[in-house]
């Protein structure tokens, strides 16, 4: 019998990515876009349905197999991002199909998007700190060239740089972050760094201090938060809205990925805090000042997409919960990051919805702020109901999914005694649907004139595959809140 | 053999450099070289502790480093290419098409 490798979900988005490259340079003539679309979107859905499959089969990965000599391991979390990845990567294929400023460009921006998606993928994956820098490079080194992807476009332009500006800044911290750490312990495999941790690391415990210390400085950038947070409205501001979706929702993702399993495996947290290096404390720091800093500044937005950027900036802050309200030996650790990584995964369907709109009136030709969508209700009713679905569900209104997963995570901070965590994020919540709600005004309850044109049928389905993930998340929450929270624990064993 | 603690001062050194040249500078140009400055900052981390623990871990990783500063910068030129061409210059104050 033949069997699969482990890391086949990533393999197929990689392979995706060379057949959509390779037949956008051999293609003669100037049509394409449907077999370029086809291609990403069965690619993608072929790695989600293998890492569903091999998250539910009994294949024994979800307890963790390992590859490469350790620098790779695929385990149960690593699969349950990989699907959420390769789920937002058809989504956004799906809706840039219809996106017009792209035309005739479809090919590097389909290619771009699986390679990051590769990237990502493997940075969920990654166990050592080798493999997390390689894999953070390839999922960021397409995603500038993404944002900056509407070459004539002034706002693309300065969106581009300032994304790439801030990405070279906090890679370059993030590397000598890895070298302090491998300087204090002497390996990059993250077994071997919590085996040189658990042991006492000496005089050298203030380099590796300030290696753990820059290190999350790197993750903060990739998850837009604080203190590198200040790309984030301008980049999805600027940015194809497709892109804008994928990288809020996946990129963002991608690095809670990577740094769930780095904090927890590389840094044990009893061996950290008895050392000196206490970064649940720095998380929870972090946490309070992300969700409170991008909630605030998006309720004084008068942009729809920036409005989006900081509610993004907002999430990023209650995700964090999920690393702030661990602690040594606690029985609720696998519980609270379990809660935080099902909040991604409904939030990559909620929130990837929610830029598709946008995209969706950026092709109506509707201007950006929210009063120019005063009607699109009226007039376009089945994409206003499923943006109005979104907005509930990322505000957290029961009962559609994004509820669900605010309440596991709210919860699971009181659980490990951080209930003053909860309030401040429950309070932040409740602030989040003034600026919500204020889009869903716009949409049905003033009046509006357009003319508009068209209903793009790929971009619809996008839409409603968003609509149907966000509100079908609602029964069957209890599946996925079980998977990630028993992939969760699985990191503590 | 030189004491490890003079790598460290001097990989922080030439980190703070690449720090300072890339808060101060304006020029894009400039600020990928700083940038170049601080991965090499931490390259000479790798390479001396390497030989410290004496193990191939870091040296190889510092080529790893090498190649991805390389990949780092291809993109950053050729987006402060299409910079220079929307905006006639590679100032990085220069474009405020948004607000910060």
């Amino acid at each position: 019998m033949v069997t699969a490798p482990p890391m086949t979900p990533t393999y197929l988005l990689g392979l995706t990515a060379l057949a959509v490259l390779l037949y956008d340079s051999l293609r003669t003539d100037d049509g394409g876009a449907g077999v370029l679309t086809g291609i990403s979107v069965v690619g993608a859905l072929a790695s989600l349905g293998t890492a569903g499959w091999f998250l539910t089969a009994d294949t024994g990965l979800v307890a963790g197999m390992s590859e490469f000599s350790g620098a790779v391991v695929v385990d149960g979390m690593s699969l349950f991002f990989t699907a959420l990845f390769a789920a937002v990567t058809v989504l956004v294929t799906l809706g840039a199909h219809d996106y017009d400023p792209i035309d005739g460009k479809r090919g590097e921006l389909y290619g771009l998007v699986l390679l990051a998606a590769t990237g990502m993928s493997v940075m969920a994956s990654a166990n050592s700190l080798a493999t997390a820098f390689v894999a953070l490079e390839l999922a960021s080194l397409p995603s500038y060239a993404l944002v900056a992807f509407l070459k004539q476009d002034r706002g693309s332009t300065e969106a581009g740089l300032k994304y790439f500006l801030i990405g070279a800044l906090s890679s370059a911290i993030f590397v000598f972050g890895i070298s302090l750490v491998y300087a204090a312990t002497g390996s990059l495999l993250l077994p071997d760094i919590a085996a040189a941790f658990e042991s006492g690391l000496g005089e050298r415990t203030g380099i590796a201090g300030v290696g753990v210390l820059m290190i999350a400085g790197g993750v903060a950038y990739k998850t837009a938060s604080v203190p590198f947070h200040f790309w984030a409205p301008e980049a999805y501001e600027g940015a194809p809205a497709p892109v804008s979706a994928f990288l809020s929702s996946a990129s963002k993702a991608a690095g809670f990925a990577l740094a769930f399993r780095v904090f927890v495996v590389g840094f044990p947290l009893g061996a950290a805090t008895s050392a000196g290096i206490d970064w649940a404390l720095l998380f929870q720091i972090l946490a309070v000042a992300t969700m409170v800093l991008g909630n605030f500044a998006a309720a004084t937005q008068d942009k729809v997409k920036r409005m989006l950027a900081y509610s993004s900036i907002g999430h990023a802050g209650y995700v964090l919960i999920g690393l702030a309200a661990l602690s040594a030996e606690a029985s609720t650790n696998g519980d609270v990051m379990g809660a935080a990584m099902a909040h991604l995964f409904v939030y990559g369907f909620m929130n990837t919805g929610a830029f598709l709109f946008v995209a969706l009136a950026e092709n109506w030709g509707v201007g950006r702020r929210f009063e120019d969508y005063n009607g699109l209700g009226a007039e376009k009713p089945f994409a206003a109901v499923a943006m109005t679905a979104f907005l509930f569900s990322l505000a957290g209104v029961p009962p559609l999914g994004g509820f669900f997963s605010k309440l596991f995570l709210f919860a699971g901070a009181v659980d490990a005694g951080l209930w003053w965590l909860a309030v401040i994020a429950v309070i932040n919540s409740s602030l989040s649907l003034y600026y919500y709600s204020r889009v869903v005004r716009a949409l049905w309850f003033e009046e509006g004139d357009h003319d508009l044109s068209g209903a793009p049928t790929a971009l619809y389905a996008a839409l409603a595959i968003a609509l149907v993930g966000t509100v079908v998340l609602l029964p069957g929450f209890g599946p996925v809140i079980e998977t990630a929270q028993e992939a969760a624990t699985a990191l503590f064993a | 053999m030189v004491p490890v603690e003079y790598y460290l001062v001097l990989s922080a050194a030439v980190f703070s450099i690449g720090l300072y040249g890339l808060l101060t500078r304006e020029n894009a140009l400039f600020f990928l070289m700083s940038v170049e400055l601080m991965l090499n900052a931490a390259n000479i981390n790798f390479i001396a502790f390497s030989a410290q623990w004496g193990n191939l871990t870091g040296q190889t990783f510092s080529l790893f480093v090498m190649a991805l500063a390389a990949a780092e910068v291809a993109v950053g030129i050729g987006i402060i290419l299409v910079l220079y061409r929307n905006f006639k210059d590679v100032d990085v104050t220069v474009p405020q098409e948004m607000r910060w």
